[in-house]
Protein backbone atom coordinates (compact mmCIF):
# COMPACT_ATOMS: atom_id res chain seq x y z
CA UNK A 1 0.00 0.00 0.00
CA UNK A 2 1.70 2.99 -1.70
CA UNK A 3 -1.18 5.34 0.51
CA UNK A 4 -2.79 5.13 3.85
CA UNK A 5 -5.48 6.91 5.58
CA UNK A 6 -6.78 5.72 8.94
CA UNK A 7 -9.32 7.84 10.69
CA UNK A 8 -8.12 10.98 9.50
CA UNK A 9 -10.47 13.71 11.39
CA UNK A 10 -10.40 17.41 10.93
CA UNK A 11 -12.90 19.74 13.25
CA UNK A 12 -13.24 23.58 12.54
CA UNK A 13 -14.85 24.53 16.01
CA UNK A 14 -17.78 22.56 16.33
CA UNK A 15 -17.94 21.33 12.21
CA UNK A 16 -16.23 18.56 11.48
CA UNK A 17 -15.25 18.53 8.38
CA UNK A 18 -13.96 15.26 7.48
CA UNK A 19 -14.55 12.38 9.85
CA UNK A 20 -12.97 9.45 10.36
CA UNK A 21 -11.79 8.69 6.83
CA UNK A 22 -9.94 5.61 6.09
CA UNK A 23 -8.82 4.30 2.63
CA UNK A 24 -5.94 2.57 0.77
CA UNK A 25 -4.49 3.51 -2.32
CA UNK A 26 -2.26 1.05 -4.01
CA UNK A 27 1.07 2.66 -6.65
CA UNK A 28 0.07 3.28 -9.82
CA UNK A 29 -4.09 3.19 -8.74
CA UNK A 30 -6.46 6.02 -10.19
CA UNK A 31 -8.86 6.84 -7.54
CA UNK A 32 -11.48 9.14 -7.88
CA UNK A 33 -12.92 11.07 -5.30
CA UNK A 34 -16.34 12.25 -5.06
CA UNK A 35 -19.39 13.60 -3.31
CA UNK A 36 -21.62 16.51 -3.33
CA UNK A 37 -20.67 20.08 -2.64
CA UNK A 38 -19.37 20.70 0.87
CA UNK A 39 -18.33 17.31 1.16
CA UNK A 40 -15.16 17.96 2.66
CA UNK A 41 -13.37 17.11 -0.61
CA UNK A 42 -11.03 19.82 -0.68
CA UNK A 43 -10.33 19.46 3.29
CA UNK A 44 -9.04 16.21 3.13
CA UNK A 45 -6.81 16.95 0.40
CA UNK A 46 -5.99 20.47 2.61
CA UNK A 47 -5.20 18.01 5.53
CA UNK A 48 -3.11 15.39 3.21
CA UNK A 49 -0.79 17.89 1.76
CA UNK A 50 0.24 19.74 4.78
CA UNK A 51 -1.61 22.47 4.98
CA UNK A 52 -4.07 21.72 7.85
CA UNK A 53 -2.82 19.57 10.56
CA UNK A 54 -5.33 15.86 10.97
CA UNK A 55 -7.14 16.15 14.74
CA UNK A 56 -6.93 12.34 14.74
CA UNK A 57 -5.76 9.90 12.52
CA UNK A 58 -2.76 8.54 10.49
CA UNK A 59 -1.44 9.47 6.91
CA UNK A 60 1.35 7.01 5.89
CA UNK A 61 3.04 7.43 2.49
CA UNK A 62 5.39 4.79 1.28
CA UNK A 63 5.81 4.00 5.14
CA UNK A 64 6.36 6.68 6.45
CA UNK A 65 4.46 8.81 8.83
CA UNK A 66 3.30 11.93 7.18
CA UNK A 67 0.02 13.54 9.66
CA UNK A 68 1.37 16.97 10.80
CA UNK A 69 4.70 17.29 9.04
CA UNK A 70 5.05 20.53 7.22
CA UNK A 71 4.14 21.09 3.54
CA UNK A 72 6.90 21.57 2.08
CA UNK A 73 8.60 18.29 3.90
CA UNK A 74 5.44 16.67 2.44
CA UNK A 75 6.11 17.86 -1.19
CA UNK A 76 9.88 16.13 -0.51
CA UNK A 77 8.23 12.86 0.28
CA UNK A 78 6.55 12.85 -2.94
CA UNK A 79 2.68 14.59 -3.08
CA UNK A 80 1.90 17.49 -5.32
CA UNK A 81 -1.67 18.76 -5.81
CA UNK A 82 -2.84 21.31 -7.82
CA UNK A 83 -6.27 23.74 -6.96
CA UNK A 84 -9.65 24.36 -8.06
CA UNK A 85 -9.09 27.64 -8.54
CA UNK A 86 -6.33 28.23 -10.13
CA UNK A 87 -3.29 30.16 -7.89
CA UNK A 88 -0.15 31.37 -9.68
CA UNK A 89 2.51 33.43 -9.07
CA UNK A 90 0.51 36.15 -10.64
CA UNK A 91 3.71 38.57 -10.69
CA UNK A 92 6.47 35.54 -12.12
CA UNK A 93 6.14 34.45 -16.17
CA UNK A 94 5.06 30.87 -16.77
CA UNK A 95 8.56 29.34 -16.64
CA UNK A 96 9.53 30.97 -13.03
CA UNK A 97 6.24 29.51 -11.94
CA UNK A 98 6.93 25.63 -12.93
CA UNK A 99 10.65 26.79 -11.99
CA UNK A 100 9.62 27.34 -8.69
CA UNK A 101 8.51 23.82 -8.47
CA UNK A 102 11.24 22.59 -9.95
CA UNK A 103 14.03 24.54 -7.65
CA UNK A 104 12.16 23.52 -5.01
CA UNK A 105 10.30 20.40 -5.14
CA UNK A 106 12.66 18.04 -4.34
CA UNK A 107 16.70 18.13 -3.51
CA UNK A 108 18.64 17.45 -6.72
CA UNK A 109 22.27 17.39 -6.67
CA UNK A 110 24.10 19.65 -8.79
CA UNK A 111 21.36 21.75 -10.68
CA UNK A 112 21.65 25.38 -11.29
CA UNK A 113 19.10 28.02 -11.80
CA UNK A 114 19.96 27.50 -15.51
CA UNK A 115 19.03 23.75 -15.07
CA UNK A 116 15.89 23.94 -12.93
CA UNK A 117 14.72 26.56 -15.58
CA UNK A 118 15.55 23.85 -18.03
CA UNK A 119 13.33 21.07 -16.32
CA UNK A 120 10.57 23.71 -16.09
CA UNK A 121 10.19 24.11 -19.66
CA UNK A 122 10.41 20.67 -20.57
CA UNK A 123 7.07 20.13 -17.97
CA UNK A 124 5.79 23.36 -19.62
CA UNK A 125 6.41 22.03 -23.28
CA UNK A 126 4.31 18.51 -21.78
CA UNK A 127 1.22 20.54 -21.11
CA UNK A 128 1.56 22.62 -24.24
CA UNK A 129 2.39 25.90 -22.76
CA UNK A 130 5.67 26.12 -23.74
CA UNK A 131 5.02 29.47 -26.30
CA UNK A 132 3.84 31.10 -23.68
CA UNK A 133 6.75 30.72 -21.04
CA UNK A 134 7.23 34.43 -21.21
CA UNK A 135 3.88 35.39 -20.23
CA UNK A 136 3.29 36.46 -16.89
CA UNK A 137 0.76 34.22 -15.19
CA UNK A 138 -1.90 36.82 -14.83
CA UNK A 139 -2.06 37.37 -17.90
CA UNK A 140 -3.17 33.92 -18.57
CA UNK A 141 -6.09 32.20 -20.04
CA UNK A 142 -7.94 29.52 -17.41
CA UNK A 143 -7.19 26.70 -19.23
CA UNK A 144 -3.68 27.75 -19.55
CA UNK A 145 -3.54 28.06 -16.08
CA UNK A 146 -4.81 24.92 -15.33
CA UNK A 147 -2.35 23.62 -17.24
CA UNK A 148 0.57 25.64 -15.44
CA UNK A 149 -0.92 24.08 -12.36
CA UNK A 150 -0.04 20.59 -13.43
CA UNK A 151 2.86 21.72 -14.77
CA UNK A 152 3.83 23.08 -11.71
CA UNK A 153 2.56 19.99 -9.70
CA UNK A 154 4.84 17.63 -12.02
CA UNK A 155 7.69 19.68 -11.99
CA UNK A 156 8.47 18.65 -8.19
CA UNK A 157 8.59 15.13 -9.62
CA UNK A 158 5.37 13.21 -7.51
CA UNK A 159 4.78 9.78 -6.71
CA UNK A 160 1.15 10.96 -5.78
CA UNK A 161 -0.61 14.13 -7.33
CA UNK A 162 -4.45 15.21 -6.21
CA UNK A 163 -5.87 16.73 -9.07
CA UNK A 164 -8.89 19.28 -7.65
CA UNK A 165 -11.29 19.88 -10.02
CA UNK A 166 -10.02 20.35 -13.62
CA UNK A 167 -13.07 20.58 -15.20
CA UNK A 168 -14.51 23.88 -13.62
CA UNK A 169 -15.38 26.60 -15.76
CA UNK A 170 -14.09 25.11 -19.14
CA UNK A 171 -15.87 25.25 -22.16
CA UNK A 172 -16.38 21.55 -24.11
CA UNK A 173 -13.45 21.54 -25.82
CA UNK A 174 -11.24 22.89 -23.34
CA UNK A 175 -12.56 20.17 -20.81
CA UNK A 176 -11.49 17.10 -23.67
CA UNK A 177 -7.98 18.85 -24.42
CA UNK A 178 -7.58 18.65 -20.48
CA UNK A 179 -8.68 15.04 -19.88
CA UNK A 180 -6.44 14.30 -22.77
CA UNK A 181 -3.55 15.75 -21.06
CA UNK A 182 -4.18 14.15 -17.67
CA UNK A 183 -4.22 10.77 -19.29
CA UNK A 184 -1.29 11.73 -20.79
CA UNK A 185 0.20 12.50 -17.14
CA UNK A 186 -0.79 9.31 -16.03
CA UNK A 187 0.40 7.29 -19.53
CA UNK A 188 4.13 8.75 -19.47
CA UNK A 189 4.63 8.80 -15.54
CA UNK A 190 2.46 5.94 -14.40
CA UNK A 191 1.87 8.37 -10.82
CA UNK A 192 -0.60 7.40 -8.80
CA UNK A 193 -3.41 9.88 -8.97
CA UNK A 194 -6.21 10.83 -6.90
CA UNK A 195 -8.90 12.71 -8.67
CA UNK A 196 -11.74 15.12 -7.42
CA UNK A 197 -14.07 15.42 -10.32
CA UNK A 198 -18.26 16.24 -10.45
CA UNK A 199 -18.35 15.24 -14.46
CA UNK A 200 -19.54 11.97 -13.88
CA UNK A 201 -18.20 10.64 -17.58
CA UNK A 202 -14.60 11.01 -16.93
CA UNK A 203 -14.55 9.34 -13.48
CA UNK A 204 -16.52 6.07 -15.14
CA UNK A 205 -14.07 6.26 -18.07
CA UNK A 206 -10.90 7.61 -16.49
CA UNK A 207 -10.54 6.00 -12.93
CA UNK A 208 -10.10 2.41 -11.58
CA UNK A 209 -11.62 3.18 -8.24
CA UNK A 210 -13.84 6.09 -6.63
CA UNK A 211 -14.22 6.85 -2.90
CA UNK A 212 -17.64 8.67 -2.38
CA UNK A 213 -17.37 11.75 0.63
CA UNK A 214 -20.88 12.55 2.04
CA UNK A 215 -20.61 15.31 5.24
CA UNK A 216 -17.02 14.45 5.36
CA UNK A 217 -17.60 10.08 5.87
CA UNK A 218 -16.73 7.25 2.94
CA UNK A 219 -19.94 6.07 1.87
CA UNK A 220 -18.98 3.57 -0.70
CA UNK A 221 -16.02 2.95 -2.32
CA UNK A 222 -15.63 0.30 -5.28
CA UNK A 223 -15.65 0.76 -9.39
CA UNK A 224 -16.97 3.22 -10.66
CA UNK A 225 -20.02 1.38 -12.46
CA UNK A 226 -21.08 -0.22 -8.95
CA UNK A 227 -21.02 2.92 -7.02
CA UNK A 228 -22.92 4.99 -8.91
CA UNK A 229 -25.93 2.56 -8.64
CA UNK A 230 -25.83 2.25 -5.20
CA UNK A 231 -28.72 3.89 -4.22
CA UNK A 232 -27.62 5.69 -0.86
CA UNK A 233 -24.84 7.39 -2.66
CA UNK A 234 -27.88 8.73 -5.23
CA UNK A 235 -29.63 9.96 -2.28
CA UNK A 236 -27.12 11.70 -1.01
CA UNK A 237 -26.42 12.94 -4.56
CA UNK A 238 -30.09 13.67 -5.53
CA UNK A 239 -32.11 13.36 -2.31
CA UNK A 240 -34.27 10.47 -1.35
CA UNK A 241 -37.20 11.03 -3.90
CA UNK A 242 -35.21 10.14 -6.49
CA UNK A 243 -33.05 7.13 -5.31
CA UNK B 1 33.81 19.11 -2.55
CA UNK B 2 34.47 22.37 -4.31
CA UNK B 3 35.08 22.18 -7.89
CA UNK B 4 35.25 25.84 -10.40
CA UNK B 5 34.82 25.01 -14.43
CA UNK B 6 35.10 28.04 -16.92
CA UNK B 7 34.02 26.94 -20.37
CA UNK B 8 31.81 28.81 -22.92
CA UNK B 9 31.93 32.14 -21.12
CA UNK B 10 30.41 30.40 -18.10
CA UNK B 11 31.31 30.00 -14.99
CA UNK B 12 30.70 26.71 -12.73
CA UNK B 13 31.17 26.63 -9.48
CA UNK B 14 30.39 22.71 -7.44
CA UNK B 15 30.42 23.04 -3.53
CA UNK B 16 29.28 20.04 -2.27
CA UNK B 17 25.98 18.87 -4.10
CA UNK B 18 25.25 22.51 -5.30
CA UNK B 19 26.22 24.03 -8.34
CA UNK B 20 26.06 27.91 -9.05
CA UNK B 21 26.43 29.07 -12.64
CA UNK B 22 27.15 32.38 -13.49
CA UNK B 23 27.31 33.80 -16.88
CA UNK B 24 30.01 36.09 -17.61
CA UNK B 25 29.46 38.61 -20.39
CA UNK B 26 31.57 41.74 -20.51
CA UNK B 27 28.71 43.90 -22.44
CA UNK B 28 26.62 43.83 -19.37
CA UNK B 29 29.48 45.56 -17.08
CA UNK B 30 29.84 48.62 -19.29
CA UNK B 31 26.94 50.44 -17.58
CA UNK B 32 27.81 49.37 -14.06
CA UNK B 33 31.24 50.42 -14.45
CA UNK B 34 30.90 54.00 -16.06
CA UNK B 35 28.78 54.54 -13.11
CA UNK B 36 30.92 53.26 -10.62
CA UNK B 37 33.32 54.94 -12.07
CA UNK B 38 31.88 58.25 -11.99
CA UNK B 39 30.71 57.76 -8.27
CA UNK B 40 34.05 57.29 -7.66
CA UNK B 41 35.02 60.39 -8.93
CA UNK B 42 32.97 62.34 -6.62
CA UNK B 43 34.47 62.62 -3.46
CA UNK B 44 37.71 64.30 -5.34
CA UNK B 45 35.66 66.53 -6.89
CA UNK B 46 33.20 67.70 -4.15
CA UNK B 47 36.92 67.80 -1.51
CA UNK B 48 36.26 71.35 -1.90
CA UNK B 49 33.27 71.99 -1.09
CA UNK B 50 32.52 70.14 2.62
CA UNK B 51 28.70 70.70 2.37
CA UNK B 52 28.17 68.71 -0.89
CA UNK B 53 30.44 66.33 -0.07
CA UNK B 54 28.34 65.53 3.34
CA UNK B 55 25.40 65.51 1.74
CA UNK B 56 27.33 62.60 -1.12
CA UNK B 57 28.12 60.27 1.60
CA UNK B 58 24.66 61.49 3.54
CA UNK B 59 23.20 59.98 0.40
CA UNK B 60 25.22 57.06 0.45
CA UNK B 61 23.76 56.22 4.04
CA UNK B 62 20.45 56.25 2.90
CA UNK B 63 20.80 54.33 0.17
CA UNK B 64 22.97 51.59 1.88
CA UNK B 65 19.42 51.17 3.92
CA UNK B 66 17.34 51.34 0.96
CA UNK B 67 19.33 48.92 -0.85
CA UNK B 68 18.66 46.18 1.46
CA UNK B 69 15.17 47.25 2.32
CA UNK B 70 14.33 46.65 -1.25
CA UNK B 71 15.18 43.05 -1.19
CA UNK B 72 13.22 42.59 2.58
CA UNK B 73 9.91 44.22 1.04
CA UNK B 74 9.88 41.06 -1.09
CA UNK B 75 11.77 38.67 0.37
CA UNK B 76 9.38 37.97 3.90
CA UNK B 77 6.04 38.98 1.78
CA UNK B 78 5.26 41.39 4.82
CA UNK B 79 5.38 45.60 4.66
CA UNK B 80 8.08 45.98 7.80
CA UNK B 81 7.30 49.48 8.60
CA UNK B 82 10.48 49.62 11.39
CA UNK B 83 13.86 49.18 9.65
CA UNK B 84 15.16 52.15 11.41
CA UNK B 85 14.97 49.81 14.70
CA UNK B 86 18.40 48.38 13.32
CA UNK B 87 19.62 51.63 12.27
CA UNK B 88 19.30 52.75 15.96
CA UNK B 89 20.56 49.13 17.53
CA UNK B 90 23.33 50.22 15.24
CA UNK B 91 24.59 53.30 16.32
CA UNK B 92 23.45 52.82 20.13
CA UNK B 93 25.83 49.76 19.90
CA UNK B 94 28.95 51.60 18.03
CA UNK B 95 28.30 55.20 19.46
CA UNK B 96 28.41 53.02 23.14
CA UNK B 97 31.48 51.06 22.50
CA UNK B 98 33.21 53.51 21.40
CA UNK B 99 32.83 56.27 24.18
CA UNK B 100 32.88 53.78 27.30
CA UNK B 101 35.39 51.35 26.09
CA UNK B 102 37.22 53.46 23.24
CA UNK B 103 37.19 51.08 20.74
CA UNK B 104 37.81 52.70 17.36
CA UNK B 105 35.61 52.55 13.98
CA UNK B 106 37.24 49.32 12.46
CA UNK B 107 36.51 47.47 15.93
CA UNK B 108 33.15 48.27 16.76
CA UNK B 109 32.07 46.98 13.09
CA UNK B 110 32.09 43.35 14.01
CA UNK B 111 30.66 44.15 17.02
CA UNK B 112 27.73 45.88 15.23
CA UNK B 113 27.51 42.66 12.58
CA UNK B 114 27.31 40.26 15.64
CA UNK B 115 24.48 42.35 17.68
CA UNK B 116 22.59 42.76 14.35
CA UNK B 117 22.62 39.31 13.75
CA UNK B 118 21.24 38.53 17.33
CA UNK B 119 18.22 41.41 17.13
CA UNK B 120 17.72 39.87 13.78
CA UNK B 121 17.43 36.56 14.69
CA UNK B 122 15.30 37.64 18.11
CA UNK B 123 13.03 39.11 15.87
CA UNK B 124 12.62 37.03 12.81
CA UNK B 125 10.22 35.08 14.74
CA UNK B 126 7.76 37.51 14.06
CA UNK B 127 7.70 36.94 9.89
CA UNK B 128 6.81 33.58 10.86
CA UNK B 129 4.14 33.99 13.20
CA UNK B 130 2.44 37.49 12.37
CA UNK B 131 0.75 38.22 8.89
CA UNK B 132 0.30 41.33 6.79
CA UNK B 133 -1.94 43.97 8.97
CA UNK B 134 -0.38 42.38 12.51
CA UNK B 135 3.39 42.03 11.09
CA UNK B 136 3.30 46.00 10.20
CA UNK B 137 1.52 47.29 12.71
CA UNK B 138 4.37 45.06 15.22
CA UNK B 139 7.16 46.66 13.30
CA UNK B 140 5.65 49.84 13.31
CA UNK B 141 5.69 49.96 17.03
CA UNK B 142 9.09 48.39 17.89
CA UNK B 143 11.02 51.27 17.39
CA UNK B 144 9.24 53.66 18.96
CA UNK B 145 9.40 51.36 22.07
CA UNK B 146 13.03 51.18 21.63
CA UNK B 147 12.74 55.14 21.47
CA UNK B 148 10.91 55.53 24.89
CA UNK B 149 13.25 52.88 26.67
CA UNK B 150 16.36 55.27 25.36
CA UNK B 151 14.53 57.79 27.14
CA UNK B 152 14.11 55.56 30.18
CA UNK B 153 17.75 54.68 30.90
CA UNK B 154 18.75 58.45 30.64
CA UNK B 155 22.14 57.11 32.15
CA UNK B 156 23.11 54.92 29.12
CA UNK B 157 21.70 56.43 26.08
CA UNK B 158 21.81 60.06 27.20
CA UNK B 159 17.46 60.91 26.49
CA UNK B 160 16.84 63.22 23.45
CA UNK B 161 20.63 64.38 23.18
CA UNK B 162 21.87 61.23 22.39
CA UNK B 163 25.49 60.13 22.52
CA UNK B 164 28.18 62.39 21.48
CA UNK B 165 32.15 62.68 20.79
CA UNK B 166 32.28 59.40 18.42
CA UNK B 167 35.73 59.03 17.20
CA UNK B 168 34.99 59.39 13.40
CA UNK B 169 35.84 56.34 10.87
CA UNK B 170 39.19 56.90 9.62
CA UNK B 171 41.66 59.77 11.42
CA UNK B 172 43.86 61.01 8.52
CA UNK B 173 46.15 64.30 8.33
CA UNK B 174 43.85 66.66 7.81
CA UNK B 175 40.26 67.01 8.67
CA UNK B 176 39.43 67.40 5.06
CA UNK B 177 40.85 64.29 4.15
CA UNK B 178 39.30 62.34 7.05
CA UNK B 179 35.97 63.46 5.00
CA UNK B 180 36.78 62.12 1.68
CA UNK B 181 38.01 59.25 3.01
CA UNK B 182 34.55 58.87 4.81
CA UNK B 183 32.68 59.29 1.42
CA UNK B 184 35.05 56.65 0.09
CA UNK B 185 33.92 54.26 2.81
CA UNK B 186 30.11 54.58 2.60
CA UNK B 187 30.51 54.49 -1.06
CA UNK B 188 32.53 51.01 -1.09
CA UNK B 189 29.94 50.44 1.53
CA UNK B 190 27.08 50.89 -0.74
CA UNK B 191 28.72 48.90 -3.55
CA UNK B 192 29.05 45.85 -1.31
CA UNK B 193 25.79 45.80 -0.12
CA UNK B 194 24.54 46.93 -3.99
CA UNK B 195 26.82 43.95 -5.41
CA UNK B 196 25.24 40.74 -2.52
CA UNK B 197 21.49 42.14 -2.83
CA UNK B 198 22.02 41.91 -6.69
CA UNK B 199 23.34 38.63 -6.85
CA UNK B 200 21.13 37.03 -4.00
CA UNK B 201 18.26 38.56 -6.17
CA UNK B 202 19.39 36.96 -9.75
CA UNK B 203 19.98 33.63 -8.41
CA UNK B 204 17.29 31.44 -7.42
CA UNK B 205 17.24 33.26 -3.76
CA UNK B 206 15.56 36.12 -5.91
CA UNK B 207 12.98 33.32 -7.30
CA UNK B 208 12.19 32.06 -3.89
CA UNK B 209 11.61 36.08 -2.24
CA UNK B 210 9.07 36.32 -5.62
CA UNK B 211 7.53 33.02 -4.83
CA UNK B 212 7.12 34.09 -1.28
CA UNK B 213 6.35 37.40 -1.75
CA UNK B 214 3.34 36.21 -4.04
CA UNK B 215 1.58 33.27 -2.70
CA UNK B 216 3.64 31.97 0.93
CA UNK B 217 1.48 28.57 1.21
CA UNK B 218 1.44 27.79 -2.36
CA UNK B 219 5.45 28.11 -2.31
CA UNK B 220 5.01 25.86 0.61
CA UNK B 221 3.24 23.25 -0.90
CA UNK B 222 5.66 23.11 -3.66
CA UNK B 223 8.49 21.98 -0.99
CA UNK B 224 9.63 25.47 -0.87
CA UNK B 225 10.98 25.99 3.09
CA UNK B 226 9.42 29.90 3.35
CA UNK B 227 10.22 29.37 6.99
CA UNK B 228 14.12 29.26 6.58
CA UNK B 229 13.88 31.75 3.64
CA UNK B 230 12.29 34.20 5.52
CA UNK B 231 14.61 34.11 8.37
CA UNK B 232 17.40 34.35 5.87
CA UNK B 233 16.02 36.99 4.03
CA UNK B 234 15.20 39.33 7.11
CA UNK B 235 18.58 38.54 8.94
CA UNK B 236 20.98 39.66 6.49
CA UNK B 237 18.83 42.71 5.43
CA UNK B 238 18.53 44.15 9.03
CA UNK B 239 22.48 43.27 9.15
CA UNK B 240 23.51 45.47 6.54
CA UNK B 241 21.00 48.27 7.81
CA UNK B 242 22.44 48.30 11.16
CA UNK B 243 25.85 48.22 9.56
CA UNK B 244 24.59 52.02 8.15
CA UNK B 245 23.72 52.41 11.55
CA UNK B 246 27.18 51.64 12.54
CA UNK B 247 28.54 54.54 9.81
CA UNK B 248 26.04 57.04 10.77
CA UNK B 249 27.48 57.05 14.29
CA UNK B 250 30.75 57.11 13.27
CA UNK B 251 30.41 59.87 10.44
CA UNK B 252 28.38 62.29 12.47
CA UNK B 253 30.32 61.89 15.88
CA UNK B 254 27.02 61.67 17.62
CA UNK B 255 23.75 59.68 17.87
CA UNK B 256 20.26 60.43 18.74
CA UNK B 257 17.90 58.16 18.74
CA UNK B 258 15.11 60.80 18.69
CA UNK B 259 16.61 61.51 15.03
CA UNK B 260 16.08 58.66 13.23
CA UNK B 261 13.80 56.32 15.43
CA UNK B 262 10.31 58.55 14.90
CA UNK B 263 7.95 57.73 12.52
CA UNK B 264 9.27 61.03 10.39
CA UNK B 265 12.16 59.29 9.36
CA UNK B 266 10.40 56.17 8.60
CA UNK B 267 8.33 57.79 6.20
CA UNK B 268 11.56 59.02 4.66
CA UNK B 269 13.63 55.68 4.21
CA UNK B 270 10.20 54.24 3.02
CA UNK B 271 9.19 56.83 0.58
CA UNK B 272 12.60 56.37 -0.85
CA UNK B 273 12.15 52.79 -1.93
CA UNK B 274 9.23 53.50 -3.11
CA UNK B 275 9.70 56.57 -5.62
CA UNK B 276 12.77 54.69 -6.61
CA UNK B 277 10.63 51.72 -7.54
CA UNK B 278 9.11 49.27 -5.18
CA UNK B 279 11.66 46.37 -4.83
CA UNK B 280 13.66 47.13 -7.09
CA UNK B 281 17.61 47.73 -5.61
CA UNK B 282 18.73 49.96 -8.49
CA UNK B 283 15.89 51.73 -7.99
CA UNK B 284 16.39 51.93 -4.33
CA UNK B 285 19.43 53.67 -4.97
CA UNK B 286 18.40 55.95 -7.46
CA UNK B 287 15.59 57.10 -4.48
CA UNK B 288 17.36 57.81 -1.91
CA UNK B 289 20.20 60.26 -4.30
CA UNK B 290 16.58 62.17 -5.61
CA UNK B 291 15.43 62.10 -2.04
CA UNK B 292 18.10 64.04 -1.01
CA UNK B 293 19.04 66.13 -3.79
CA UNK B 294 15.42 67.35 -3.66
CA UNK B 295 15.40 68.05 0.15
CA UNK B 296 18.54 70.25 -0.32
CA UNK B 297 17.37 71.68 -3.37
CA UNK B 298 13.92 72.65 -1.90
CA UNK B 299 15.89 74.15 1.48
CA UNK B 300 15.70 77.65 -0.31
CA UNK B 301 12.19 78.08 0.42
CA UNK B 302 12.08 78.36 4.03
CA UNK B 303 9.38 76.24 6.14
CA UNK B 304 7.37 75.56 3.33
CA UNK B 305 9.86 72.99 2.78
CA UNK B 306 8.06 70.73 4.85
CA UNK B 307 5.03 70.62 2.69
CA UNK B 308 6.55 70.54 -0.60
CA UNK B 309 8.67 67.72 0.24
CA UNK B 310 6.19 65.21 0.94
CA UNK B 311 4.16 66.60 -1.54
CA UNK B 312 6.24 66.08 -4.67
CA UNK B 313 7.01 62.66 -3.41
CA UNK B 314 3.86 61.95 -2.68
CA UNK B 315 3.00 62.94 -6.24
CA UNK B 316 6.03 60.90 -8.26
CA UNK B 317 4.23 58.03 -5.97
CA UNK B 318 1.12 58.30 -7.63
CA UNK B 319 1.78 59.13 -10.92
CA UNK B 320 4.69 56.75 -11.38
CA UNK B 321 3.67 53.11 -10.65
CA UNK B 322 6.51 51.79 -10.96
CA UNK B 323 8.66 54.51 -9.31
CA UNK B 324 11.78 55.92 -10.92
CA UNK B 325 13.37 53.22 -12.08
CA UNK B 326 10.00 52.68 -13.90
CA UNK B 327 11.10 55.15 -16.57
CA UNK B 328 14.49 53.54 -17.19
CA UNK B 329 13.01 49.93 -17.67
CA UNK B 330 10.19 51.32 -20.06
CA UNK B 331 13.00 53.19 -22.10
CA UNK B 332 15.26 50.39 -22.12
CA UNK B 333 13.32 47.26 -22.94
CA UNK B 334 15.69 44.56 -21.80
CA UNK B 335 14.39 40.84 -20.48
CA UNK B 336 13.81 41.17 -16.85
CA UNK B 337 12.65 37.87 -15.71
CA UNK B 338 15.43 34.88 -16.57
CA UNK B 339 14.29 32.63 -19.65
CA UNK B 340 14.97 30.17 -21.87
CA UNK B 341 16.25 30.94 -25.61
CA UNK B 342 15.00 28.50 -28.14
CA UNK B 343 17.28 28.56 -31.67
CA UNK B 344 15.15 28.68 -34.80
CA UNK B 345 15.95 26.58 -37.81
Amino acid sequence: MQFKLTNVTKRFGGLVAVNNVSFSIAKGEIVGLIGPNGAGKTTLMNVISGIMKPDEGRIEFDGTDISGRAPHEICHQGISRTFQIPRPFPDLTALLNVGVGALCGKHRPNMSLGDALLDASHCLEFVGLFAKRNVLARDLTLYELRALELARALSTTPKLIMIDEVMAGLNPGESVKAVKLIRKIIDEYHITVIWIEHVMKIIMEATDRVEVLHYGEIIGSGPPKEVVHDPRIIEAYLGEKIA
Amino acid sequence: MVRIEHKRARLVVYIKDLKLEWAIESRYWRNPLLAVAGLALLPIILSGFPGLLTLFTTANIYAAIAIPLAWQMTGIGRLNFGPQLFLGIGGYTAALLNIHFGWPAWLTLPAVILAGLIFGLLLSRLTTIAKGLYFSLITLILPLIFLELTYYFTGIFKGETGLYGISNIIRLGSIRMSYVAAAYISLIVVLIFLYIVDKALRSRIGIYAAAINDDEDVANILGLNINKWKVICFVITSTMITVSGWFTAHYFGTFAGATYLPLTFMLKILLMVMVGGRGEIYGALVGAYFVIMLEKALAFMGPVNHVIFPLILLILLFTLPEGLYGLYRKHKNREYYPTIRVRKR
